[in-house]
């Protein structure tokens, strides 16, 4: 028998649950903690899919917390009339109550099906634009040379500095040289796997240009934190641009002007 | 009570997480001396001229120097190297080769091999032309286990084999592959101090030792055992090092119970020639001991 | 028993949880034991090391340079001491940040990450670099060690630090020169009592004509001056046939003049050579081989018959290679050979571009068993010798012989 005070001060503390969730998740946009700027295809359809699941469990969230309070607040012991009531359970609440979930999940599931097969399934036909090693803790990247082949003489390698064309398919070829990593591109809602052994094809296209981050999304080891690279978006005209001037970096057959600085420049 | 002893378990489980290897103490450094030094180093000055410069060498004259290594004891047989690589070379014949670490004559218990330099010297006999130092390597090993030269002197090296060497001098960053038939010159640009060693990465069992002099003050014992280092500054105390690659002292250093010669376990002793004197030590004998490790 | 149980519990979890309290001592250089120790250093001696150190190179936390070696004191500022702000988006500490787990606070290659890695991370304190655009025995230009934190080096745990701003990448390579002057400097000064009079009761003298001029100041001169040791390299002929060019460097590489094959082996694999060491591994492995010889040897001495003196020389020296021992095992990584490098993976740790490949074969690796072709091979010849090499990784027509097939790593 505890004292009414008490009742609502833990009823409130329950109340203050959904109330303080809401608001999060109202005030966060504005202080830039929302989800990552979306510049790719597909990504519309993934952030509509994560949109709509947190619609349906806000709605459920808010109707438990909602209920859960109220029922710390109506039944407590303090006011409490006479002794409690036992049922032996209703079996219609419990149809009610797993049939209504499965539908639901059940929609869920064939609703995002669709966009699942875009992202993971529907491999367009064309060549690698790059190949992704993932490696210990670098991200290593082989582009097919002029021939556009992956694997012969004429390929361009670079580490962490990926550059792809904007507004067109891209291919990448993604492989892991030791462990398990994960390619994650926060700002193309792509995340796959490097499993050794494995290539595995990832595909997307990007709506603007700009420069965002590659990280590793699978632990890998001890530098898997600052397992970081960056992906420039670029005009069709300026990756070619940058493909040859990188390329004809690789070929130097004499040191690159500012490698030969004069000692007083130290 | 079973709860508390596992409780006791593992909390002394993780009290030795951390545990490992200990490292050796480090003193630490003192702040106060340092800071003290830290002024001098940062005043413009250069602390008034060495006081040094004063004890030069007030003789005039030129004299020599001598004498003998010899073995005290029983020279063990020298053991075969491990040769594993262009047999065809040098394997030639069922041709072995020899440690040649501790050479002594069997006849004259000669110790060969033993380095003698002037640690300092005042004056130095003006250089004349220096000819090339010839330093070959036939039969897959280097000709001369140890050789010296001067800075600045053009060391011709040289491979007469019919494959091909590397010849990777320690501590100079020289690593020059040498062709069959062919060589390269080296200048030595800096004192060696101690000798150090010479080596072919190709053929890992090759080894020589390598001693550069700025004065050009130093020799190596012949096979008898015996040195000689003409044209030393007369008339001013100086101390020599002595060397021997199997030599048990600090870096090397041959020390020999000489207090005549001041002979210190660093290997040094002191002589003061007169002009146009030749002064022979004589024979010093070396215990198996100091040179046998 | 459960009062006492539960006291047990609580000490426990007492104990787990105050495992990281107390207050972080700031970071500090390490003595470089191991060389004290091989030159028989007192604890005076080391004593007056350590303080020389500091006296002229200051703490991790606040560096000094002297004006004489030629370094940016601002840039070392934004390197060194703990990660901290003191401008909006300036990060200072970024040596700490980056490089310390690996390469020590000291720059001795031996930082808490080292021992998981192979190839060790470099110790900058002997100052020998492998993978530079100069002569053999110059240090690296400060572009070179620009290059290698922005590219990092390939098939090892160097990661490319190319995301990190132009200034940070010079700063770092700022502070890299200075901890390398200052364990050179520190090996040279521990090397100098060796060369003390006797007079000189084995105490350095602690003027600034010894320390700076004689010992420091050398060592910072082949810094400034490795700008003027760089390679010049002849062009690559413009009309030259590559497939020509090709086969002249197959010739090569399995010739007399070359002789590439002895260490990178007859499939380029580099399976000729399996137990050299690079310098660094190398130095543990002579005083491994020191000691052991010494205690050898102290084990079957006898001490009956000598005098009160020798048995005293002899007890020293019993307790120096005991103290050595130990040192050794707290103060140095395991060696590790060296192998000669797999050609045929494409992996080129140096940098890939045909100009490091020249670079590597004319001047070799300082550090490492690879030799200088330098005034052997000429330049066509190594010319020839890059192409061929360039051209390994794709070599697929039974070359490699028919009792060595690839190993499936290999063919990645």
């Amino acid at each position: 028998m505890g004292s009414r005070l008490g009742g609502i001060f833990w009823s409130l503390i329950f109340l203050a649950v959904p109330v303080l969730g809401v608001a999060t998740f109202a005030i966060a946009p504005s202080y830039n903690i929302w989800l990552p700027k979306d510049v790719s295809e597909h990504g519309a359809s993934i952030d509509g899919l994560f949109y709509f699941i947190l619609a349906l469990t806000g709605v459920v969230f808010i109707a438990t917390e909602g209920l859960l309070f109220w029922f710390i607040w109506k039944y407590d012991a303090a006011k409490a009339k006479g002794p409690a009531t036992y049922i032996h359970g209703s079996h219609t609440l419990e149809v009610v109550w797993t049939i209504v979930p499965a539908a639901t999940l059940l929609f869920l599931a064939i609703y995002q099906m669709n966009t699942w097969a875009d992202v993971k399934m529907r491999r367009p036909a064309m060549a690698p634009t790059v190949e992704v090693v993932a490696r210990q803790f670098e991200w290593r990247l082989r582009y097919p040379g002029r021939d556009g082949m992956l694997g012969t003489r004429d390929d361009l390698f670079l580490t962490n500095d990926l550059h792809l064309p904007v507004d067109e398919d891209v291919l990448v070829q993604l492989k892991s040289m030791d462990v398990l990593h994960s390619f994650f591109l926060p700002n193309l809602r792509i995340k796959q796997d490097a499993v050794p052994g494995m290539k595995i094809p990832v595909w997307f296209k990007a709506k603007e240009t700009g420069q965002f981050d590659i990280v590793c999304a699978e632990l890998c080891g001890w530098g898997h934190y600052k397992m970081k690279g960056r992906v420039t978006i670029e005009s069709r005209a300026d990756f070619d641009r940058w493909l040859e001037e990188t390329y004809a970096r690789q070929e130097a057959t004499q040191p690159a002007p500012e490698d030969t600085a004069a000692p007083a420049a130290d | 009570m079973k709860r508390a002893f596992a409780a006791f378990v593992v909390s002394g489980v993780v009290a030795c997480i951390g545990c490992g290897p200990t490292r050796v103490v480090a003193p630490g450094a003192d702040a106060e001396a340092a800071g003290r030094i830290r002024a001098t180093l940062v005043s413009a000055s250069s602390a008034g001229g060495s006081a040094e410069a004063a004890t030069a060498a007030s003789g005039t004259g030129w004299g020599t120097l001598k004498g003998r290594f010899t073995f005290a004891g029983a020279a063990a047989q020298p053991k075969p190297l491990v040769v594993d690589k262009d047999t065809e070379v040098c394997s030639m014949g069922g041709m072995k080769l020899l440690d040649r670490s501790l050479l002594v004559d069997p006849s004259s218990k000669g110790l060969a091999n033993v380095v003698v330099f002037a640690r300092k010297t005042g004056r130095v006999k003006a250089a004349a032309a220096e000819t090339p130092l010839v330093f070959d390597q036939k039969n897959c090993e280097f000709i001369s286990p140890v050789f010296a030269a001067r800075v600045g002197q053009v060391v011709d090296v040289r491979n007469s084999d019919p494959i091909g060497h590397n010849t990777n001098i320690a501590g100079s960053s020289f690593n020059q592959l040498i062709p069959a038939g062919q060589g390269t010159a080296y200048k030595p640009d800096a004192e060696t101090g101690m000798p150090t060693m010479v080596t072919c990465n190709i053929h890992p069992w090759m080894k020589a030792y390598a001693v550069f002099r700025k004065d050009g003050y130093v020799a190596v014992s012949g096979t008898d055992g015996s040195f000689t280092i003409p044209d030393l500054p007369a008339g001013e105390t100086i101390e020599f090092q002595v060397w021997h690659e199997r030599s048990g002292g600090p870096n090397g250093a041959v020390g020999l119970e000489k207090p005549d010669l001041k002979w210190t376990p660093k290997g040094r002793f002191q002589v003061k020639l007169e002009p146009d004197e030749v002064k022979d030590l004589g024979t010093l004998e070396v215990p198996a001991g100091a040179v046998g490790g | 028993m459960n009062r006492f149980s539960h006291i047990a519990f609580l000490l426990a979890a007492g104990c787990l949880l105050s495992a990281g309290c107390g207050k972080t001592p700031s970071a500090s250089y390490r003595l470089n034991m191991v060389e004290a120790t091989k030159q028989r250093l007192t604890t005076e001696q080391e004593q007056q090391v350590a303080t020389v150190l500091l006296a002229m190179f200051g703490t991790p936390d606040d560096p000094v340079a002297l004006p004489e070696f030629g370094l940016d004191e601002a840039k070392l500022r934004l390197a060194s001491g703990p990660v901290r702000s003191d401008i909006v988006g300036r990060k200072n500490g970024l040596y700490r940040e980056h490089c310390a787990h690996c390469h020590g606070v000291t720059g001795d290659g031996m930082g808490p990450t080292a021992a998981f890695l192979n190839p060790y991370p470099r110790d900058y304190r002997p100052g020998v670099f492998k993978f530079k655009s100069t002569e053999r025995a110059d240090k690296p230009t400060h572009a070179d060690l620009l290059r290698i934190l922005r590219n990092g080096i390939a098939g090892t745990s160097m990661p490319s630090f190319a995301l990190l701003s132009e200034p940070q990448i010079d700063a770092l390579a700022e502070y890299v020169k200075y901890l390398s002057i200052r364990g050179e400097t520190e090996l040279a000064l521990m090397r100098a009592y060796f060369e003390l009079d006797d007079d000189a009761k084995g105490i350095l003298p602690e003027t600034r004509e010894f320390l700076v001029d004689e010992t420091a100041s050398p060592i910072a001169e082949k810094w400034k001056s490795a700008a003027a040791a760089q390679i010049a390299v002849p062009d690559m002929p413009a009309d030259i046939d590559l497939a020509e060019s090709i086969a002249k460097g197959k010739e090569l590489f399995y010739g007399d003049k070359a002789n590439c094959v002895k260490c990178h082996g007859v499939t380029g694999l580099g399976d000729g050579q399996a137990n050299d060491y690079d310098d660094w591994n190398k130095a543990i492995v002579e005083i491994n081989k020191e000691i052991e010889g010494g205690l050898a040897k102290a084990g079957e001495t006898s001490t009956s018959g000598m005098s009160a003196d020798e048995a005293a020389e002899h007890r020293k020296q019993v307790a120096w290679l005991g103290k050595f021992s130990h040192v050794v095992d707290g103060d140095a990584l395991a060696p590790r050979t060296i192998p000669p490098r797999n050609l045929r993976r494409g992996v080129y740790r140096g940098g890939r571009r045909p100009l490091d490949l020249y670079y590597r074969i004319h001047a070799g690796i300082n550090g490492a068993p690879m030799p200088a072709a330098k005034g052997t091979v000429p330049p066509e010849d190594i010319w020839h010798i890059v192409n061929y090499i360039r051209s390994l990784p794709y070599e697929f027509d039974g070359e490699l012989g028919a009792d060595r097939p690839l190993v499936a790593r290999d063919r990645f």
